[in-house]
């Protein structure tokens, strides 16, 4: 009995291992990858609103004002354009009376290069208060953006502080 | 055990260089080379030569351009080699501000030349070629400075050896040549002419009796040193009597030492009534010694009338 016990058991494993073998096996295995961009953007200089009179505000250094300065490094030519969008609304502020005008621009204020940075600002794209440049150097560029905001009906700002941003896009071609 | 023997041997050799702060390499940088409008600079002023183991490493420089945008202008940063040191440039940087490019754009541009040795360097000068001009121009060179460059800086640079002292040989034959020559007050020796020089033949007799006089002065001298010696023994033998009796001798003092303070010393009591008077118990030794003294008087009358 215990023989024949043993035998049934035995052939019960076999059986059971036959039918694991069976079994399709799936695996998935990750690449993993860090791609450093070969496009940095820093913050070289952070703006300042001068105010003027009491419906506006300007980064016009002869308003007590300072233009933001953005810097862009490539390591790869030919490969990015750069995007500054001067600012068209306040990211914070107080309660306003009113709508806000707003104007701005980006230069080229310094190169790397002359010789082939050189003509980076005569050849920029102006789409509204976007600016796009074709970064064809390998190099470090500085850009410097205006901003001037007007308060609608010539309505005084009310007291407190004001911070609007400067966008800046490295986009692959 | 054999593996352990090897790793001793391999640390024993590996080399090492454990720098102390005085000897390590420092770096830095100078202001700007720039100071006029002229555009051009002396090396001496801005980074002065005659340092071993001053090189420099970047030249650093930023200006605005202005020109019209049409306009092709090169820009040529530049330094001299130093005089003897070279023809040309020993650095030139040019920048092409070519048509399109914006008058007021500002160049910033960091230029690695390695380590150029300073001695190299001569003047400096910005050069504008083309219908425009820069502003706003700074130049600035940083440099690395290397103290072991001379390993006898500090007895820790690699390759340092221990100065010896230079022992000059003088010549003598120099001298010689020269009294030779007649260029010296000097005469010449002529050893002929040497009066300490005695040559002449002696016979036996007067040998023996030179001989003679030689033992006389050999036996004076030796005498003379003796008598010196024995002098010299004496005086050994009573400086020691003496050093032992100081040695002895026990400091006895009588009375102690007391140390009187300078200065003036005032009277301590001072009487301040005016007048001072007899002491009444003082009354009636004085009364008796009156009574007595009448007494006596007039014993003298007594005897006068018994007369």
């Amino acid at each position: 009995m215990l023989n024949k016990n043993i035998t049934t058991y035995g052939v019960a494993a076999v059986l059971m291992l036959s039918a694991q073998s069976g079994i399709a096996q799936a695996n998935e295995t990750p690449i993993n990858g860090t791609v450093q961009s070969r496009c940095i953007i820093q913050t070289d200089t952070a703006g300042t609103f001068g105010n003027p009179n009491a419906y506006t505000l300007t980064t016009s250094s002869s308003d007590g004002g300072e233009q933001s300065v953005i810097r862009i490094d490539v390591t790869l030519a030919n490969s990015y354009y750069a995007e500054i969008t001067a600012p068209n609304e306040f990211s914070s502020a107080p309660t306003l009376p009113d709508q806000v005008t707003w104007t701005g621009d980006t230069e080229v204020k310094t190169v790397s290069d002359a010789t082939t940075m050189g003509s980076y600002e005569s050849g920029k794209v102006e789409l509204g208060m976007m600016d796009r440049y074709d970064l064809t150097a390998t190099g470090s560029t500085w850009f410097k953006t205006s901003s001037v905001a007007t308060m609608g009906g010539n309505k005084a700002f009310p007291g407190g502080n004001y911070t609007a941003l400067v966008q800046a896009d490295c986009i692959a071609k | 055990m054999r593996k352990k023997l090897l790793l001793l041997l391999a640390l024993g050799f590996w080399p090492s260089y454990s720098y102390s702060d005085s000897i390590a390499p420092f770096y830095g940088y100078t202001g700007n080379a720039i100071t006029d409008q002229s555009l051009k600079w002396a090396m001496g002023n801005v980074l002065p030569d005659g340092t071993p183991g001053l090189d420099i490493q970047n030249v650093i420089y930023s200006y605005r351009i202005q020109k019209e945008t049409g306009e092709w202008v090169t820009v040529y940063v530049q330094n001299e080699y130093a005089e003897g040191a070279g023809e040309g440039y020993i650095f030139r940087e040019r920048d092409d501000w070519k048509p399109g490019s914006i008058a007021g754009t500002e160049i910033q541009k960091a230029v690695p030349v390695g380590n150029l040795p300073r001695a190299l360097w001569g003047d400096g000068s910005i050069e504008v070629v083309g219908n425009g001009s820069v502003s706003d121009a700074s130049v600035v060179y940083t440099y690395k400075v290397t103290p072991c460059f001379d390993p006898q800086f500090d007895p820790n640079c690699p390759g340092y050896k221990t100065p010896v002292p230079e022992i000059y040989e003088v010549d003598l034959g120099d001298v010689y040549d020269a009294v030779a020559a007649g260029d010296s007050d000097q005469d010449t020796w002529d050893p002929n002419e040497d009066e300490n020089i005695d040559d002449e033949e002696l016979s036996e007799e007067e040998i023996a009796e030179k001989e003679a006089e030689e033992d006389k002065d050999r036996e004076d001298r030796q005498e003379a040193a003796l008598f010196e010696a024995g002098r010299a023994e004496l005086f050994a033998q009573a400086l020691s009597a003496a050093q032992l009796t100081d040695a002895t001798q026990i400091n006895i003092r009588n009375y102690t030492e007391k140390t009187i303070p300078g200065g003036a010393y005032n009277d301590t009591k001072v009487l301040v009534d005016n007048d001072l008077p007899d002491a009444p118990s003082g009354l009636r030794n004085g009364l008796a010694q009156q009574l007595l003294h009448q007494q006596m008087v007039a014993m003298q009358y007594n005897l006068t009338k018994k007369n």
